[in-house]
């Protein structure tokens, strides 16, 4: 197989940083009913959530660009005739 | 939705003009290229798609008009945790990452054209095949049902009504059906980009607007301190659970949204579809974030809202704004045909992917085997005129009882997702666990929707029907093992070498 060849789904760590990002962007670990501070119009949680959500985007966009990359195969699959 | 004052002949001026104008340009751009005689083409624009097009039909049509007309009234009822809203849209695109990269190589390599053409290559079973379409077909058609109801009401907002809620839908599905008929998925994917951009303007002048007119989040989130704490304090554990279990329903469930399965299978390249998923990862914070935030300045600026009454807070927030100038008159008619025009865009995908079931599927598997692809063209067309006119009876005139079975969507269509997560890694998966875990998924997640249990312990009832369905699939499949012939032929599907 091509040594360029990459799926997300093989690389694990992908999957347990993308499940502590997402976690840690709910509040369930937090105690309920807090409120302060308040940061740029969120609540401490909340704005929690913001900084995860952020988070969550560039690590998506780092993903897709970097470990997805299969289009070798494409290739080889269109210049050996496609399966009909 | 009624309570802006809007001129009745401005809105309907703009909204025909609007559609006219999308009529026209899909059917110049799109109709010569499309080829009605073949499948490929007609209902995945012969998998090539380019970057933008795709973007903006990926981006139209996951958001619709009720991300903006029902998630505003939703964030000014709960408060900050509804911020959940722009991660979860983040969700669908790690659902694609779970199977889009693989079956995009394998659509290429066997030609597929619709997501039953991967269940019949893996599974070849007719039982899987036949299920996973119905179960499909059945939770398009409530969601398209819903797309329906939504466009009379936006329809009777932007004319004041001036229309009438039916004639304003018929009128928008006629256009639709129009550059459908002519030019496919290409038409759709252009008519997508010109809804897209205007969902977009709309969206954000209405934010900036808001924040000018009702004052500033920070003021917000002062006031809902002193009078709605609840709305701001960290939630209880069971909204935290809830909400991931939102997560996996929306992130699973939209992933594997038929139209948005096919949206994979008519990228041009990989590269194309990378381009698009990395941007769609940002779009959350333009659309259902800007939305959130008109929600919660709502709270100050509408207090104590009953929950009919807030389901009007876009007319009421727009009403507002339109009233303070003859400019903000006309952005606010922008955002109302954006409005239309989202809920426009989720339609005429759905509309397209529900034809190329019938067609592809019901039709050319079941009814006519060897149906030349004109005549299975021709009969999803025709087919797909038919189911939406008995939806637009059913959205006139509602049944009395039984209502129950027209709101079953994702909870129903998230249980053909194993047939993808699994069966395109594991070898070992096999048609029985499938369709024995499809089955019971379907029932137990349907089973909790008519008993009214909406979820359990903050879980919803497509999350646990999902769960029982992977269960049971994994545990029939090692059961009941497939023979090695057909493992090894499994393993030939799956694999990525040519």
């Amino acid at each position: 197989m091509d040594k360029s060849f990459r799926e997300p789904i093989r690389f694990k760590w992908i999957w347990v940083v993308l499940a502590i990002i997402t976690l840690a962007g709910v509040p369930w670990y937090l105690p309920q009913g807090t409120i302060y501070p308040i940061i740029l119009g969120f609540p401490y949680w909340a704005f929690i959530s913001v900084v995860s959500t952020i988070v969550l985007a560039v690590f998506m966009t780092y993903v897709i660009n970097n470990y997805w990359d299969m289009e070798s195969l494409v290739e080889q699959d269109e210049e050996g005739g496609q399966d009909k | 939705m009624s309570e802006v004052k809007f001129i009745g002949w401005h809105g309907l001026v703009v909204l025909v003009l609007y559609a006219v104008f999308i009529m026209a340009t899909c059917i110049y751009l799109s109709a010569r290229q499309t080829r009605k005689d073949s499948l490929k083409s007609f209902y995945i624009g012969g998998g090539g798609l380019g970057a933008m097009l795709l973007f903006f039909t990926l981006y139209a049509t996951q958001y619709s008009g009720n991300t903006v007309v029902g998630y505003a009234p939703a964030a000014y009822r709960t408060g900050y945790a509804y911020f959940q809203s722009i991660p979860f849209f983040i969700m669908v695109i790690v659902g694609y990452l779970l199977f889009a990269p693989r079956l995009h190589v394998l659509a290429k390599k066997h030609n597929f054209v619709t997501p039953s053409d991967w269940l019949q290559k893996r599974f070849e079973s007719k039982a899987v095949t036949l299920l996973g379409t119905i179960l499909m077909a059945y939770g398009l058609s409530n969601y398209l049902l819903e797309q329906l109801v939504a466009m009379g009401h936006a329809i009777s907002g932007l004319t004041a009504g001036f229309i009438p809620y039916f004639y304003g839908v018929i009128f928008l599905v006629i256009i639709m059906f129009i550059y459908e008929w002519l030019g496919g998925m290409k038409a759709v994917a252009i008519a997508d980009t010109i809804n897209g951009i205007a969902l977009m303007i709309g969206v954000v002048s209405l934010m900036f607007l808001s924040l000018r007119y009702f004052g500033s989040l920070g003021e917000a989130a002062q006031f809902i301190v002193n009078e709605a704490p609840k709305k701001i304090g960290v939630p209880a554990l069971e909204t935290s659970i809830n909400w991931i279990s939102i997560y996996i329903l929306v992130g699973v469930g939209a992933a594997v949204y038929p139209h948005a399965i096919q949206r994979i299978y008519a990228a041009k390249s990989e590269k194309v579809l990378k381009k698009s998923l990395s941007r769609m990862a940002w779009m959350p914070f333009i659309t259902s974030g800007m939305v959130f935030i008109i929600g919660i300045i709502g709270i100050k600026a509408f207090p104590g809202l009953d929950k009919a009454q807030s389901e009007k807070l876009i007319g009421m927030v727009a009403n507002v704004i339109a009233s303070k100038s003859a400019l903000n008159y006309w952005m606010m008619m922008i955002l109302y045909t954006g409005i239309i025009g989202a809920i426009m865009s989720t339609t005429d995908s759905v509309i397209l992917a529900l034809s190329s079931l019938i067609s592809n599927d019901i039709y050319g598997r079941f009814v006519k085997p060897g149906a030349s692809e004109k005549d299975k063209v021709l009969w999803g067309k025709i087919v797909g005129i038919c189911i939406v006119l008995l939806l637009l009876i059913i959205a006139w005139k509602p049944p009395a009882t039984l209502f129950e079975i027209f709101v079953l969507k994702f909870e129903i269509l998230i249980q053909v997702a194993p047939a993808f997560l699994l069966g395109l890694y594991w070898k070992k998966l096999n048609k029985n666990g499938v369709l024995l875990g499809m089955i019971i998924g379907a029932v137990v997640a349907s089973g909790m929707t008519f008993a009214g249990v909406k979820t359990f312990h903050g879980v919803h009832g497509g999350v646990i029907g999902l769960a029982i369905n992977m269960a049971v699939c994994i545990l029939i499949s090692l059961a009941v093992p497939s023979s090695k012939d057909e493992e090894k032929k499994a393993e030939e599907i799956i694999s990525l070498n040519a």
